[in-house]
């Protein structure tokens, strides 16, 4: 085995199919995870907020190669332009039910199945010639991509459920946050029949994507990447900022309620039979065990809550000629600030790819 | 997508490639010459404007940018005396954007997975590309320039007649006496001719534009066309010397490329622009006070008679003639006179067909020309 991918979520199955992409054959991967279906996660979290469309756009599927993207595919199983040209204009945004068909169809191409081994990795040391894990390997070539680390529960409201965790909707309910999963809750919860009270530290920021387009490519990267330490850090602090896109679908529910009275801004739930926290995840490696011990055992750099990588998403320090230690996912945001989308994922797997096939 | 300087350059050097193929294919300089063209001013656009302006650019914005760069590339052929032929020109340049789509969101995505995130930059081997590229059209651009035909400037009047017999560029000066032309590649470029019977004859020639001349006081033909092809614009053909003088007459040429007259002003003659077996448009003239007819498109010629004004004709405005097919479009046509022989056919006819002729007519004005729009002996007129 010469790679080993560390999960099996979204961020590990499109460095997978990209390997694949690349020639690798299955029986040179190794891919250790909690689930066999890569999408069980992040399906549970969208079926919690009853997401129907992605954020992202026509490109935001799994496959290595952007086109066709699921804009084409709908298209021409609709035998019609329409999501052609709302692509154009980037007003298409695929329908969860689409992403999660690509991604089995995908899954079912690429032979995930004869690469997936049920294991949970709790350790990852380096070695002459690669990476052992859990004392397994060593293998030449290894992925991080163990995904977010937990959700966030605000500490004020302890009966709090979380919006990625099942759950319906009571007669009143306070929602807490200013993001996505937010701005959802207010419209399934409006949708329900409910009262809304949104609780929140600031005004919700409106950006189509999780952060500015030119981040997703150089153009934007290359000053990112030049930055010192802490103006970087400053940045993904920023971006780090609540947002969800603009646009009437999401105003005017909300607009309608407020002139009913169903919807408002206070600072406590105010006698909510309900608190909903959307208030997304943990933030930092320290909340990943995994990435914890490794940063531990190998003393690798990092600063504040973020693992140093270079802009290939490697980590220097465990990386050369022979060997290759990447993140992807949410742990990756040195290199990538968007590391937690798809095209964050398939960015840290076309790096790996690249090492990986450059010393095949 | 957010492209990087040399994303865009590279993105849009590679891009030309189809639209080069088919200029190489067309095996004519004007081809290679207008890819270039596209090509500089996509490039100084790219390093300009867009690189400063878009730091992200949807994809929609591809239309009007589209547009403009049309404009634009327009505008350079008409500034650099671009010999290409409109429609092939704007099918070149339709295929080289349509390719750029292609490449840009379906081919280039495809080939390189880092495409949209390396900001449109294509790797080691999209810049050898990219480089090859270049030099191929470099190399046809300094080879058309290479065999370019000499440029003669005259100055004063020159006694004629004058023979041109080898490719060039004639520029300026009067000519008395009339120019005959029997060499391809041959341009006329801003020559007045004066005198003569024919003021310019073009024999057995191709690819020969006449640019903006000016002929007076001939006895014959102004310009003189056969079994040539020409480009004609902004001709100016007066003060005939005789009843007998036709403005333009292009005859004898349906073997060869298509004619254009375009733009041309020609007053007092006795039929303005006459052609006969002969594919050929007429565009965008101004024919005025002609004895027999303003246009006429005869013995079996095909093309189109489109924004053309013919004023004061006397009997017939525009004719189809004798087995022609004609689309006659956005004319005016204005106080075309009666003959008074009495022929019907050349009662102030403002648009005919005649003599099984097939003339398809639209969108034409018609003003005090008493004959309106009529078919005779077994042609069809239709709208």
């Amino acid at each position: 085995m010469r790679c080993a991918i560390v999960g099996s979520g979204l961020a590990a199955f499109a460095t997978y199919a990209t390997l694949r992409h690349g020639g690798l054959p299955a029986e040179e991967i190794v891919v250790f995870g909690t689930h066999e279906d890569p999408t069980e996660v992040w399906r549970t979290r969208a079926a919690a907020i009853r997401q129907q469309r992605m954020r992202s756009e026509s490109d935001g599927h799994l496959a290595p190669a952007a086109f066709p993207g699921l804009a084409v595919r709908e298209a021409a199983r609709r035998v019609s332009p329409a999501p052609l040209l709302r692509s154009v204009t980037n007003r298409y945004h695929p329908s969860v039910d689409d992403f999660l068909a690509h991604a089995d169809s995908l899954r079912s191409r690429t032979g995930w199945e004869r690469s997936f081994r049920l294991q949970r990795v709790e350790r990852i040391r380096a070695v002459d010639g690669g990476f052992t894990l859990d004392g397994e390997g060593p293998f030449a070539h290894v992925l991080i991509a163990t995904g977010h680390p937990g959700l966030a529960r605000p500490d004020a409201f302890p009966g709090a459920v979380h919006a990625y965790e099942p759950h319906d909707y009571a007669s009143k309910v306070a929602i807490v946050g200013a993001g996505m999963a937010a701005a959802t809750e207010w419209l399934n919860a409006l949708a329900a029949g409910a009262e809304v009270v949104s609780i929140r530290r600031r005004e919700p920021l409106r950006r189509p994507l999780n952060v500015p387009r030119p981040f997703f490519s150089k153009r934007g990267l290359a000053a990112f990447h030049s930055a010192p330490t802490e103006r970087r850090a400053a940045t993904l602090r920023e971006l780090s900022t609540p947002s969800y896109p603009a646009g009437a679908a999401w105003d005017e529910p909300v607009r309608a309620a407020e002139r009913d009275g169903r919807f408002r801004v206070e600072a406590s739930p105010n006698g909510s039979e309900q608190v909903i926290a959307a208030t997304g995840f943990r933030h930092g490696f320290r909340h990943d065990p995994l990435l914890a011990d490794l940063v531990d055992a190998h003393e690798l750099p990092t600063h504040d809550r973020w693992l140093v990588l270079d802009p290939d998403s490697t980590v220097a320090t465990l990386t050369d000629e022979t060997r290759t230690l990447s993140v992807a996912g949410i742990a990756g945001q040195w290199a990538f600030p968007a590391a937690d989308t798809i095209a964050g994922a398939k960015y840290a797997a076309h790096a790996f790819r690249r090492r990986a096939c450059r010393t095949r | 997508m957010s492209y990087t300087l040399i994303g865009r350059i590279q993105t849009r050097v590679v891009s030309v490639l189809p639209a080069l193929l088919v200029a190489l294919a067309l095996q004519r300089w004007w081809a290679i010459e207008l890819v270039a063209l596209m090509l500089g001013i996509g490039l100084v656009l790219d390093v300009a404007v867009y690189h400063r302006v878009f730091t992200y650019q949807p994809a929609w914005l591809a239309l009007p940018l589209g547009v403009l760069e049309l404009g634009l590339v327009y505008g350079g052929m008409r500034w650099l005396h671009l010999m290409a032929p409109l429609r092939w020109a704007l099918g070149l340049y339709a295929i080289g954007w349509v390719a750029a789509q292609l490449f840009g969101h379906a081919i280039f995505p495809r080939l390189r997975l880092e495409y949209a995130e390396d900001g449109g930059e294509l790797g080691r081997r999209g810049a050898l590309g990219a480089v090859a590229v270049a030099t191929i059209v470099a190399g046809g651009l300094g080879a058309a320039y290479a065999v370019r035909p000499p440029t003669v400037h005259l100055h004063g009047t020159i006694q004629g007649p004058l023979v041109i017999r080898h490719a060039q560029t004639l520029v300026g000066g009067t000519v008395k006496g009339g120019i005959l032309i029997r060499a391809d590649h041959v341009t006329l470029r801003n020559v007045t001719v004066v005198g003569g019977e024919d003021g310019i004859d073009v024999l057995d020639s191709h690819h020969v534009m006449l640019d903006n001349v000016r002929i007076v006081g001939v006895s014959l033909d102004g310009i003189h066309v056969r079994r040539s092809s020409v480009m004609i614009e902004d001709c100016k053909i007066t003060s005939p010397n005789g009843p007998w003088v036709q403005g333009i007459d292009i005859s004898f040429s349906m073997d060869k490329e298509m004619s254009m007259v375009e733009g041309c002003t020609i007053v007092g003659v006795r039929e303005g622009i006459v052609t006969h077996m002969t594919m050929v448009d007429v565009m965008h003239n101004h024919i005025g006070a002609t004895s027999l007819r303003g246009i006429t498109m005869g013995e079996m010629s095909m093309g189109a008679i489109s924004h053309n004004d013919v004023l004061g004709a006397h009997g017939v405005g525009i004719i189809c003639l004798d087995h022609s097919e004609c689309e006659i479009e956005h004319n005016t046509i204005v106080g075309t006179r009666t003959d008074p022989t009495g022929d019907s056919s050349r009662a102030g006819v403002a648009i005919e067909a005649h003599f099984f002729a097939k003339a398809k007519v639209k969108h034409n004005t018609v003003i005090a020309s008493p004959g309106g729009v009529q078919a005779f002996d077994g042609s069809t007129v239709t709208r």
